[in-house]
């Protein structure tokens, strides 16, 4: 059965940066009417919510992107300095100020995006945040140590069950060795374990009905077993591979709320939700160059599209290397699924098949892609004719010619054969 | 007393056999190789491999095979670098393109997916739709024998070498410079040779491997104007055409949508077809009335015509009615000959300038353009080269060393040329013989443009980047001349400011402002063409599926069987049955069906050809003998050579006919590859046939329903059912409706259907023992002499009455009728499937689920139609087939959302459900109802005349749901009651009686 208790993206993630606009004018709403100037951790707060929303396109604290590393900036330079020049750096340049010049030179002369709405205490406050921020913390590849663990566990369960048949050897070989002892004390002839075991064995094959009973319960397991190893073969549940790029779908679509469709934009039009190229990457990844665990993996990226951060443009004649992903959900090819059928014709969300990949570090196969997996959803799934023409006739129909019948997807055909295997 | 008895094991022992000795003291006569794969005493002595050290490794391997094997396999998923933006994977997108490659003609659209043409269908135009070979050339784009870059002597070599050897020897060159090209219709080609002129004072001449030189001189001679005219079938209403296959080869377009435009029953007028012919040609088994004739009695009645309109004779009567029927519809007839020579077409011109028809059903102030080929200047330029005039000779779209008649003359004049430099796509019969190979683009890669006709440009847009480094003629052409332009850059600033560059593109036409051609009236001197020609005659036509033989190394094609003689792979003699039992050849079944013949040796002139096959072919004129153009080749690539004999060296004096022909039986017996053995349809009504008088007079003419007896009287089959119905009005009920008036056996559908549902080619021998895999077939029938009502009336017996009617008329008429699935609501093959791989639809689609079939075969047994096909072989990736799917480049033509099938299950017509499926989803993506001629199969949209149409029988807007309602509906094998989801209209002939 599908389930359906999955975790929902909440929607408003989704539109985080739309938002800001509200964010700022809130903030500047809540400065004006701010009682004290001075350095509040309620300011940090807001320089902090400004920073991110307007800053990190170009700046990072501890290193240089487009523009400069930012921390230390109000030693360098006086907070009248930095308020004119983040708010117009141009008008400075223009006016000749001998440090702006200096900056534009070193940086190409590329012009700083000019903050005129931004009000003084404004850049204050971000200036506030700058200071305080935090250092980076030494990231630990977080795959290696995800996967490492599951063998440990692994390990764990296995000497746990070697040291419990350990265990009951020596407690059987102590109750033997017991035994024997209380034989001897009682005058009895002891006797070796083999020969123990034998009138054991013996006594057992004296009874043809145990035997017979033994033979069938073996059997039954072993059919069972057989069954459900056969059942499992090709069935790649829980399939999660180590990829190219340690890649995490909970930083970049559960924390980040990135739309699925983002990246996987061909789920809507065709059969195939696809591996984003690396270009859809670069859309973001132009600019950040460095996530939580470093810069190693984004600059995978950078290797895959001759893109060279420290310079911030592409490399000329560079010859791109595609990222050879590994395939988590592998259908047969006798079996045609197509993407836009369930997500736009559907309206099934990514998570009904895929489980809650916003919060998978590493991506996993949720379902097990079984034909039995599909035709139970297709048995239960009612199909959406609110709003789709295309339906309305043939729903009308068929509550005529099957009155009480649920219009699920196998009443339009979806049980059929041929509709998949073609 | 006992005698010992001595047994021989056989005859060959008494007679005392030393084979027979030899095999007594060694069994095999041959020593074994033994040393060879034991290597010789020293080495195995000194081995330290042990037999105990064999068995070890041999089971380590076993083991380590079987562990391995237990892996799932890792599959790579690989994304796009930068991805382009016009692709979205899984879907298709589609290009207007231009097909012209000298010898056909048309505007098409490509399907792409991932960037690879996979299919090719008919830009809805009224010029020209594709045909078989159109299709198919989406194939011979990924042909492996393609050239992978320039040569030189058989020798790789770089371009910028090449360019720089042949612009330095084009400089100094002795002689003259000529260009040697196939008709140019490209006004930019046109334009980039007189560039290419001027630098090195060039002669282009223009070839036709097909020609129609006594057309274009004709015209001229007639009109002023070397030219072919555009022909308005439609508007005629008697077409009387002598010898030429309009339907089939004839002059490079389609004219079948025309044809058929102007012969719709219901509209109560069809056009009159006389076909005056002497084989059987697609053009003939159309016709109304055919009239079969040797060549030089075409002649003669054609100027029995002349002098009969002319009023200086009487009719022939053969042609009475022809006379008759023409002079009553001036103006709106038309009368067309196939012959290639200049007084004859003269003669025909004269006949409709008589007649009125110039600038009513043929159009000379817009002419077509695709024929230009001059044989004069070809002829001398062989000449030149012999007298070593020529210093280098540039080739383009020709293989004149293979479709030359005197292809030796042309051989050895290469020789004498000091640069010759061919841009076939392949090593090709000319380009072994030629210096330079600089490979051209297969016109799937190619930017280009095509005037067909003054008005009308047509665009060539590539679909794939270039697949291999080879560079466009013009470009090459451009470099030579000095001119560092792109020809894409050259193409667009020439048209760029003529047209709409993007919306032409897209639309893969524009309209041009042309006046018509200043014409002359007509003025020729009219001259006798009779004919005193003696012996067998010889008429050479193209085949239906290999044309001029230019695409020879598509196995599409050559395992396309002919509609007529519905053989493949093949080209033979057609004979008819009295001249075959005249020189005692004859055609008989082998024990497993297959068709055998006897061969001949053909004598034509000088020309003696060996060991050709000869094909009893009911229809062909007494006395004649036909043999298809374009086999025979020796450099086509690992599909065509050797297929058949080469007939081009016949075409003696550019005439496709020839008389006093001579066979002679030779030894030896030839197999066909033929897909239908019977030839009658023994008295069934499969296909059901009236007269256009009698439709009028009740529509239900020919098609009266079948009733049975029962307990309550006469009932419909419908009406007597065992089964339950199955719920078919909820929802889409697919319908095929199949207009057999406006079926003209084109074969376009059957290729379409090949290429849309990855049908694998079994090749030659595979055929012969009917395991050809085509899901569609277009069956051909002939009329019989023998009917039941004749045996009835003459008191014939059951026996020799149907083995009379087993054997077809000396000029049958005959009909043809496409067979996929038939898709039956109460299908025979799904009761009896033992694991349900073969189930019903709601839909009205009967499924196979190739997944789930192990081959029982019991469907195909239990099948009334024969339309199921069983996979006896892995026919991909297997060298026994070593057709495209048995490399890498010929699999990039493969349809991604059809399986290919593995060995051992039954496969047949899906009635392309993937493009079902696809109507539907974007209907329900974009909430809205399928229109009409939406849902479309591969067949119904390759089909050129709307023969075939598909759609919804449930939605009352579908044109299909009139089809299938209306009186000339029946189903094929109506008694069986299989209700089918396939219908057939009747076949109507524009007949007197």
């Amino acid at each position: 059965m599908l389930q359906l208790n999955y975790m929902f993206i909440n929607m408003t993630k989704f539109i985080n940066l739309s938002k800001y606009p509200f964010t700022i004018f809130s903030s500047l709403i809540i400065l004006l009417f701010a009682v004290s100037a001075s350095v509040s951790a309620q300011n940090i707060e807001e320089g902090e919510k400004l920073y991110k929303a307007n800053c990190t396109a170009c700046h990072q604290i501890d290193s240089k992107l487009i523009g400069p590393a930012l921390r230390g900036v109000s030693d360098k330079y006086s907070e009248e300095w930095l308020i004119k020049w983040i708010k117009n750096s141009a008008e400075m340049i223009a006016a000749g100020d001998p440090d702006a010049i200096a900056i534009w030179e070193e940086y190409n002369k590329s012009p700083m995006t000019a903050f005129p709405y931004f009000s003084d205490d404004d850049v204050k406050n971000i200036l506030a945040y700058i200071e305080q921020a935090p250092e980076k913390q030494a990231v630990v590849a977080t795959t290696s140590v995800d996967g490492g663990a599951i063998v440990v566990e692994d390990q764990t369960s296995d000497y746990v069950i070697l040291t419990i048949a350990i265990v009951l050897l020596l407690v059987i070989a102590g109750l033997w060795k017991i035994k024997n002892t209380l034989k001897e004390v009682a005058g009895e002839e002891s006797e070796d374990l083999f020969s123990s075991i034998i009138t054991l064995v013996n006594a057992f094959f004296a009874r043809k009905s145990i035997v017979t009973l033994t033979v069938f319960i073996i059997l039954g397991f072993g059919v069972n077993s057989a069954w459900n190893l056969m059942l499992g073969v090709g069935v790649t549940k829980g399939y999660a591979p180590e990829q190219p790029i340690a890649y995490s779908h909970k930083l970049h679509s559960g924390i980040n709320g990135i739309d699925c469709n983002y990246c996987h934009h061909s789920a809507r039009h065709g059969k195939s939700a696809a591996i984003p190229s690396a270009n859809v990457c670069m859309n973001c990844h132009t600019y950040i160059n460095e996530g939580p665990s470093g810069k190693a993996e984004i600059q995978k990226i950078y290797d895959a599209v001759g893109f060279d951060p420290e310079k911030g443009q592409y490399i000329q004649g560079y010859e791109q290397k595609p990222i050879k992903w590994v395939r988590i959900h592998n259908l047969p090819d006798h079996a045609y699924f197509n993407h836009s059928q369930h997500v736009v014709a559907g309206g099934l969300e990514c998570q009904d098949c895929h489980g809650a990949i916003e919060e998978m570090e590493v991506v996993e196969q949720h379902a097990e892609l079984t034909m039995g997996w599909c035709i139970d959803c297709h048995r239960q799934t009612e199909v959406k004719v609110a709003d789709n023409d295309y339906y309305e006739e043939m729903h009308a129909k068929f509550k005529e010619n099957h009155p009480g019948e649920a219009f699920n997807v196998e009443a339009i055909g979806g049980l059929e054969c041929g509709k998949c295997h073609h | 007393m006992t005698k010992q008895k001595k047994y021989w094991k056989g005859l060959s022992e008494l007679a005392n056999d030393p084979l027979v000795d030899k095999l007594k003291e060694n069994e095999f006569i041959e020593e074994i190789p033994v040393d060879d794969f034991l290597g010789d005493d020293k080495n195995l002595s000194e081995t330290s491999t042990s037999r105990r050290d064999f068995l070890k490794f041999l089971g380590f391997s076993t083991a380590a095979a079987t562990l391995a094997a237990c892996e799932t396999p890792i599959i790579k998923s690989i994304p796009y670098v930068v991805k382009p933006e016009e692709i979205t994977p899984g879907v298709a997108n589609w290009y207007a393109s231009t097909f012209y490659d000298g010898n056909d003609f048309a505007n098409i659209l490509v399907k792409t997916r991932e960037g690879r043409p996979i299919f090719i269908k008919g830009n809805d135009l009224p010029s020209s739709s594709p045909n078989a070979r159109v299709i198919s050339s989406v194939l011979s784009l990924y042909d492996s024998n393609r050239l992978k870059g320039a040569m030189k002597n058989g020798e790789s070599v770089t371009w910028s070498d090449a360019d720089t050897d042949i612009t330095t020897r084009l400089s100094n060159v002795e002689g003259d410079v000529v260009v040697l090209t196939n008709t140019i219709i490209s006004p930019t080609t046109q334009a980039i040779i007189e560039e290419f002129g001027k630098k090195y004072a060039v002669k282009h001449v223009q070839y036709d491997a097909i020609s129609v030189q006594g057309m274009l001189d004709a015209n001229k001679e007639s009109f002023g104007q070397r030219v072919i005219p555009t022909y308005h079938l439609d508007k005629a209403d008697v077409i009387v055409s002598f010898g030429a296959d309009f339907l089939g080869s004839w002059l490079s377009t389609s004219l079948e949508k025309q044809y058929i435009a102007n012969r719709n029953p219901k509209s109560g007028k069809m056009s009159r077809h006389f076909q005056i012919e002497t084989n059987m040609s697609l053009s003939g088994s159309n016709a109304d009335i055919r009239i079969p004739v040797k060549p030089s009695e075409k002649l003669n009645l054609l100027e029995n015509l002349f002098d009969t309109l002319n009023g200086n004779s009487t009719a022939n009567d053969k042609i009475k009615d022809i006379v008759a029927e023409l002079t009553s519809a001036k103006g709106k007839s038309l009368v067309i000959c196939d012959s290639n020579d200049k007084a004859i077409q003269i003669m025909v011109n004269a006949i409709n300038d008589i007649l009125g028809n110039y600038g009513k059903t043929i159009d000379m102030g817009q002419p077509s353009l695709l024929k230009a080929g001059d044989d004069n200047a070809v002829a001398q330029l062989i000449k030149d080269m012999n007298d070593g005039k020529v210093g280098a000779l540039i080739m383009s779209g020709v293989n004149p060393s293979y479709t030359l008649a005197d292809a030796e003359a042309f051989n050895a004049g290469l020789k004498k040329v000091s640069l010759t430099i061919s841009t076939a796509l392949s090593m090709d019969e000319t380009s072994t013989n030629v210096e330079y190979v600089c490979p051209d683009r297969h016109y799937l890669e190619s930017w280009g443009d095509a005037k067909a006709t003054p008005n009308q440009v047509a665009f060539i847009q590539p679909t794939i980047q270039p697949l291999f480094d080879s560079r466009q003629i013009q470009e090459s052409l451009l470099v030579w001349s000095g001119d560092d332009t792109e020809y894409y850059t050259y193409l667009k600033n020439y048209w760029r400011s003529k047209v709409s560059w993007s919306s032409s593109l897209h639309d893969g036409i524009a309209e041009l402002s042309a006046d018509a051609l200043s014409l002359s009236s007509f003025a020729a001197n009219v001259k006798s063409v009779l004919s005193q020609a003696q012996g067998l005659e010889l008429a050479l036509y193209q085949s239906n599926s290999i044309g001029d033989g230019s695409q020879a190394n598509n196995p599409w094609l050559q395992e396309l069987p002919d509609p007529i003689t519905r053989s493949c792979w093949d080209n033979y003699l057609t004979i008819s049955a009295t001249t075959a039992r005249e020189n005692g050849l004859s055609n008989w079944n082998i024990s497993d069906g297959s068709l055998n013949g006897d061969m001949v040796r053909l004598t034509v002139g000088d020309v003696v050809l060996e060991n050709i096959p000869v094909l009893i072919q009911p229809g062909q004129a007494i006395g004649t003998l036909g043999l298809a153009l374009g086999y025979g080749r020796t450099a086509s690539g690992k599909v065509g050579n050797g297929v058949g004999v080469n007939a081009y060296p016949l075409v003696l004096n550019n005439s496709y006919t020839s008389s006093d022909v001579k066979i002679e039986k030779v030894e030896g017996e030839h197999g066909f590859a033929s897909v239908q053995l019977h030839h009658t349809m023994m008295g069934r009504d499969l296909i059901k046939e009236t007269t256009l008088n009698e439709y009028l007079e009740n529509p239900k003419s020919g098609n009266k329903p079948l009733l049975y007896d029962t307990h309550l009287g006469k009932l419909a089959p419908d009406q007597i059912d065992l089964w339950q119905a199955h719920d078919h009005e909820t929802g889409h009920f697919w319908n095929l409706g199949i207009n057999l008036t406006s079926c003209t056996g084109c074969n376009s559908c059957v290729v379409a259907c090949h290429s849309e549902n990855n049908v694998p080619v079994v090749g030659k021998e595979e055929v012969r023992k009917s395991r050809d895999m085509h899901w569609l077939r277009i069956d051909r029938y002939y009329s019989s002499d023998m009917t039941k009502e004749i045996a009835e009336e003459e008191g014939i017996g059951a026996v020799s009455k149907f083995k009379a009617m087993e054997i077809p008329s000396e000029n049958p008429d005959v009909a043809f009728q496409p067979v996929m699935c038939q898709h039956c609501n109460h299908a025979p093959c799904e009761t009896v499937c033992p694991v349900a791989a073969t189930t019903h639809s709601a839909e009205g689609l009967n499924h196979m689920t190739y997944n789930r079939c192990v081959g029982t075969r019991y469907c195909a047994n239990n099948c009334p139609y024969k339309v199921r096909r069983f996979n006896w072989f892995n026919y991909a990736e297997n060298d026994a087939f070593d057709y495209n799917m048995n490399d890498d480049l010929g699999k990039m033509v493969l349809n991604p959302d059809v399986t290919v099938r593995a060995r051992g299950v039954m496969e047949k017509c899906s009635m392309c459900i993937q493009m079902i499926q696809k109507t539907k989803l974007d209907a329900k993506r974009d909430g809205r109802n399928i229109v009409d001629n939406e849902a479309q199969t591969a067949c119904s949209s390759a089909c050129p005349t709307g023969a075939i149409t598909f759609g919804d029988a449930n939605n009352q807007s579908h044109s299909v749901t009139q089809m299938v309602e209306d009186d000339r509906s029946y189903q094929l094998l109506d008694h069986l009651n299989t209700k089918n989801s396939v219908f057939y209209q009747t076949k109507i002939r524009n007949r007197k009686s």
